[in-house]
């Protein structure tokens, strides 16, 4: 259990209670339960939370893999810093958010959800995880050698006569040294 | 180019087949609980208070009932294995149903998750109803102490509610925490909070106790809808009826009603009973510790380990679950068997890469790095090695390579393992196989991976060669990753430098056998196998083709006339996952591709 990414659960977990969350409010709305103006509430919440944890952080170690168009939501997320990159803030940001939920039935569950969520984003940010875009990598490209622009005029050089002449007998002996790398090409 | 319809039956039939009889259950089941609630006399009462959410929470009920019950069939493994091991499957199709366990499994969770959904919902709108319509002729049906009793309170102070909380947060937790991209990234998460499914089952079979809906048990005394002669209850038709009607609906009774017998432990527990006592014999077979025999280095961060275990039999293609306490007292790792126990020699081995924090600390303990300040001491002495224990073996679907006339094994990395057992099968003995050949090929990072076999694949090529069967093994090796070969590696010591695939080649004594680089996938599947397969295939007329691994769709678009062929995949990226059921990999040679410096990586499917 030592080196789990807690931060990587909590996202899922946060992304979505927020949908509950949502989807709770909204029926809480449609159906003008006693109550509703919570679950308008809720609406406004589920969203901004979703808006929030769409984007994925970049795993410390391994390969991360981006949702479906989260580029723009992270550049957005990106913009407010320290904010939204310590771990700490987002648990009781979590925490705040999903406390007016317990009022109403209908979203009853996705603050409890919620709730779970931020506290795995606790324990993300005690063990010191932080948030970090994926941000596309800019393609270096190899600077392209000097020697492509003057092929070599004089063939490699070869071995004196009497090494040659060894070639029919032996296998083994007649390698000999060949100081230009040989690539090979498909 | 389209597959011709029996071709696809022939292999995809089955498993639709089982997905349209479950789907086909699953429907039957809901809407016969629906209309029992919609129209049933003995819950007429009931269904005028709450309406649709009655019949709806019901029958989702049903559904949960059976999926509860069949999700944890397919998580017996050894019954599996043991199914896929009998005689009494002796059909091809059936048993390579088998390999869709996993899937199959997916599918229930999947269906326990929505159906909970549309269950949680429906009895959120019956408690509201319950509390608005509080009902003062009928007592006894209330749920609510009072009219218009906040409905929290209602749902936490009684016992279906407050377990319905807590069976949706277990569910909740399981279902997000087995989503891909957790478990890929920490299988920890995933398997510590899926074995919360025991705390759920203990919960769900408690669900039921405190019956809160109730049925009228006296519908022949008591036709719902009769007169009671001092009463005016709002829920009668009207004035409108005649005298004699009247007389006819009188009641005799008041109606009586009665919750509910649970039902739920009567679908749940006969297949948790068999999972516990599965669990119960795996536990009592890896009871024993085996005893390591020899632990190898190979290139490429692959260690070999060969084990000697009592009673052990094994099949090629196999995997076992591996637990070492030194390590992590709950963690078991699967790996596949690269070597099954003989006649002639009883030690088992498997050969694991060393990619996670788990294989990092077992390495660690098998091959401890020598200290410097310590004497030198041989190290037989100074070894100790820790305790492991082996559960298993399961089958997986590369056991099927030796029933089928032609076997094409695609194999990434390391996934090359279960057929490096299959190899040695055959090394100990080809002829008394019904394949007749077996193409290869195997696609590597680095050129150093394929030392990790090299030995193997030689002596096996050499063996056919000498009793004349040339064309019955044929190997394609690719590698993916040119651009790490290390072209001047040894400093020139008598004027003698190779390149390293040259050395491969020298060691492999084989300069037949062409490595090619920078392999891309339709390169790999168009070349090798498929013309061959497909000449060798026009004799025959029956078809049995299967695609197990990803990219499946793409490879049966260019067999025209697939008869007979085994197809077998295994990646690199799903080692960790489940060896042993390849059947879900969703990367193939993709992965591999991936790794390489291309940054256009067309997809296979």
């Amino acid at each position: 259990m030592g080196k789990i990414e807690w931060a990587m659960w909590a996202n899922e977990q946060a992304l979505a209670s927020g949908l509950i969350l949502l989807t709770g409010g909204i029926v809480g709305v449609a159906g003008q339960f006693r109550g509703w103006q919570f679950a308008a509430y809720a609406v406004a919440a589920g969203v901004f939370v979703c808006l929030l944890e769409y984007p994925r952080s970049k795993r410390a170690k391994g390969t991360s893999v981006e949702r479906t168009g989260q580029y723009c939501f992270t550049v957005c997320v990106k913009a407010f810093g320290p904010l939204t990159r310590n771990y700490y803030v987002r648990a009781f940001l979590h925490a705040a958010i999903c406390v007016p939920g317990g009022f109403m039935l209908a979203t009853v569950l996705g603050c409890v959800c919620l709730g779970i969520a931020s506290l795995i984003y606790l324990a993300a940010a005690i063990r010191g995880e932080h948030w970090e875009p994926i941000l596309p990598r800019k393609e270096i490209r190899k600077p392209v050698g000097e020697s492509i622009k003057n092929p070599p005029q004089n063939p490699p050089p070869r071995p004196p006569p009497e090494m040659r002449r060894k070639q029919a007998g032996d296998l083994e002996k007649s390698a000999y040294d060949n100081p230009m790398s040989v690539t090979d090409d498909e | 180019m389209v597959v011709s319809v029996r071709s696809w039956v022939a292999n995809e039939g089955g498993k639709h087949f089982v997905l349209i009889l479950w789907l086909g259950v699953n429907t039957w089941l809901f809407i016969s609980s629906f209309l029992l609630y919609f129209t049933g006399q003995e819950y007429h009462y009931l269904y005028k208070m709450l309406g649709l959410g009655l019949c709806i929470s019901r029958a989702s009920a049903s559904v949960l009932n059976l999926n509860c019950s069949l999700v944890l069939l397919p998580m017996c493994r050894s019954l599996v294995t043991f199914v896929r091991g009998t005689r009494t499957i002796s059909s091809r199709k059936t048993r390579r149903l088998l390999d869709k366990c996993k899937t199959f499994h997916v599918a229930c969770g999947v269906a326990i998750c929505i159906f909970s959904v549309m269950h949680v919902s429906a009895h959120l709108v019956n408690v509201v109803r319950f509390s608005v319509r509080y009902s003062d002729d009928f007592p006894a049906l209330n749920l609510a102490r009072y009219r218009g009793e906040d409905p929290m309170l209602i749902i936490l102070t009684t016992i279906p509610g407050v377990t319905g909380v807590l069976l949706v947060l277990i569910l909740f937790l399981m279902f997000i925490s087995s989503s891909y991209c957790v478990r890929m990234s920490n299988y920890e998460i995933f398997w510590y909070t899926h074995n919360l499914f025991i705390v759920f089952y203990v919960i769900l079979m408690m669900h039921m106790v405190g019956g809160a809906l109730k049925y009228q048990t006296n519908v022949e005394a008591h036709p719902p809808g009769c007169f009671r002669a001092n009463q005016s209850s709002t829920e009668q038709q009207g004035d409108e009826l005649d005298t004699s009607e009247e007389e006819e609906r009188r009641c005799s009774e008041d109606a009586h009603f009665q919750p509910h017998y649970p039902q739920t432990w009567l679908w749940v527990s006969g297949p948790l009973c068999l999972y516990c006592v599965e669990r119960f014999y795996r536990y009592i077979q890896s009871r024993d510790p085996v005893t390591i025999v020899t632990v190898i280095r190979h290139p490429c961060d692959v260690v070999e380990l060969r084990m000697l275990k009592k009673n052990f039999k094994a099949r090629p293609g196999q995997y076992i679950l591996l637990n070492c306490p030194g390590v992590s007292s709950f963690e078991n790792h699967p790996f596949t068997l690269t070597m099954c126990p003989t006649e002639n020699k009883e030690t088992l081995g498997i050969h694991l890469r060393v990619v996670g924090d788990w294989t990092e600390r077992f390495t660690q303990l098998l091959l401890p790095e020598p200290r410097i300040d310590m004497e030198i001491l041989p190290m037989a002495q100074q070894r100790r090695y820790p305790k492991v224990y082996v559960d298993g073996p399961f089958g997986g679907p590369s056991e099927e390579v030796f029933n089928y006339d032609v076997s094409l094994c695609v194999a990434g990395g390391i996934g090359v393992t279960p057929f490096a057992c299959v190899l040695r099968a055959l090394l100990d003995g080809w002829m008394g196989f019904r394949l007749q050949r077996l193409y290869f090929v195997w696609v590597c990072k680095e050129l150093q991976s394929f030392y990790w076999f090299a030995e193997l694949l030689c002596a096996l090529h050499h063996k056919l060669w000498n009793e004349n069967r040339p064309d019955y093994f044929n190997v394609k090796l690719y590698i993916s990753q040119p651009d790490s070969l290390q072209i001047l590696r040894t400093p020139p010591t008598r004027g003698r430098c190779f390149t390293d695939r040259e050395k491969l080649q020298r060691s492999l004594k084989c300069s037949c056998w062409h490595i090619t680089l920078r392999a891309q996938p339709q390169h790999v599947f168009q070349t090798v196998p498929l013309k061959a397969c497909l000449r060798r295939s026009t004799a025959h007329s029956h078809q049995g083709c299967r695609l197990v691994g990803p990219g499946g769709s793409y490879f049966l678009m260019k067999l025209e006339n697939p008869t007979n062929i085994n197809v077998l995949v295994f990646s690199a990226a799903h080692r960790r996952a489940s060896p042993g059921l390849s059947t879900d990999c969703a990367t193939h040679l993709n992965t591999v591709e991936q790794h390489s410096n291309s940054t256009k990586s067309r997809s296979a499917d």
